[in-house]
């Protein structure tokens, strides 16, 4: 999986000043699930997987999600930003192995 | 441990690793239900221990009521999910995320998966509105919660029952 950490954001094709807009992102990621053994006791190691997302706006935090394993392979996420003036999306995914994956976009008024 | 403090065993690695391992856990317990986080924040990488639905709302939420949140959150979620590894969910709640009142965090939790807790979303006012969208792994068929909390500690939530044809938890048991 080279491509392990690959971010894409989508934004919407026109956005109004004020405009509460939906962003779509999704990250190359594993998200290893919990591993068993015969008993079903959980083998304890450290799992990787994508903990934290922060979205930030012009420098701003506007949202953070917390997550566990039971998130899915490569998620995808839509969220929420508002936005009255153009500037930089970025959303960045940290992993339980100290890794910090970041993507941005150039959000632009049409 | 008290194995170790006996005078006539000799500290074997096996025995270290075993007290080492009984006083991190010791230590975590503390730290897990000192702060209240969702996720050990020291080992993130650690998984949390297996425990009932009741347990995990328990500890999100105290003995706080949770009011029924019909009208105020929308949870879609498919009615059958073929592919239990990758469930799409939206939640979508009209109440407000600023103002005097307003939406804090978003949880996300299925009440048969062996550690409940999805996912916590956390809003501020540049979010401009509580939604949120992701892609989640569900154990079997389960009831899904969406709770809201609001900034003065009110709690909203809704479920909708979802079929699950194919585990997406499970991998076969290791070793």
């Amino acid at each position: 999986m080279a491509e392990v950490g690959r971010v894409s954001i989508r934004l919407p094709s026109s956005i109004k000043p004020g405009d509460i807009i939906r962003v779509r992102t999704l990250v190359i990621h594993p998200m290893e699930l919990v591993q068993r053994d015969s008993q079903g006791k959980i083998i304890a190691k450290n799992y990787n997987f994508i903990h934290t997302m922060t979205v930030s706006f012009n420098g701003k935090e506007t949202m953070r999600t917390e997550m566990t394993q039971a998130v899915s392979q490569n998620p995808s996420f839509t969220f929420p930003v508002k936005v009255d003036r153009p500037g930089k999306l970025v959303v960045t995914f940290s992993d339980t192995t100290g890794k910090e994956y970041a993507g941005q976009a150039e959000i632009k008024l049409s | 441990m008290n194995e170790i403090s006996n005078g006539d065993v000799k500290l074997t690695r096996r025995l270290f690793v075993r007290g080492a391992a009984a006083v991190g856990f010791v230590a975590g317990l503390g730290r897990f239900f000192s702060n209240g986080s969702v996720l050990a924040q020291a080992n993130p990488g650690q998984p949390l221990p297996d425990e009932p639905v009741e347990a995990t709302m328990k500890r999100l939420f105290g003995n706080r009521t949770i009011s029924y949140g019909e009208g105020k959150i929308k949870i879609e979620l498919p009615q059958i999910a073929e592919d239990g590894g990758n469930v799409a969910i939206t939640v979508e709640a009209t109440l407000p995320v600023s103002g005097a009142t307003h939406v804090s965090h978003l949880y996300i939790i299925a009440d048969k998966n062996r550690r409940p807790m999805l996912a916590k979303f956390s809003f501020t006012p540049d979010s401009g509105r509580a939604f949120a969208s992701t892609s989640i792994r569900l154990a079997t068929t389960t009831d899904v919660r969406a709770v809201v909390e609001m900034n003065d500690g009110k709690l909203f939530a809704v479920s909708k029952n979802v079929r699950v044809t194919i585990s997406g938890c499970d991998l076969p048991p290791q070793g």
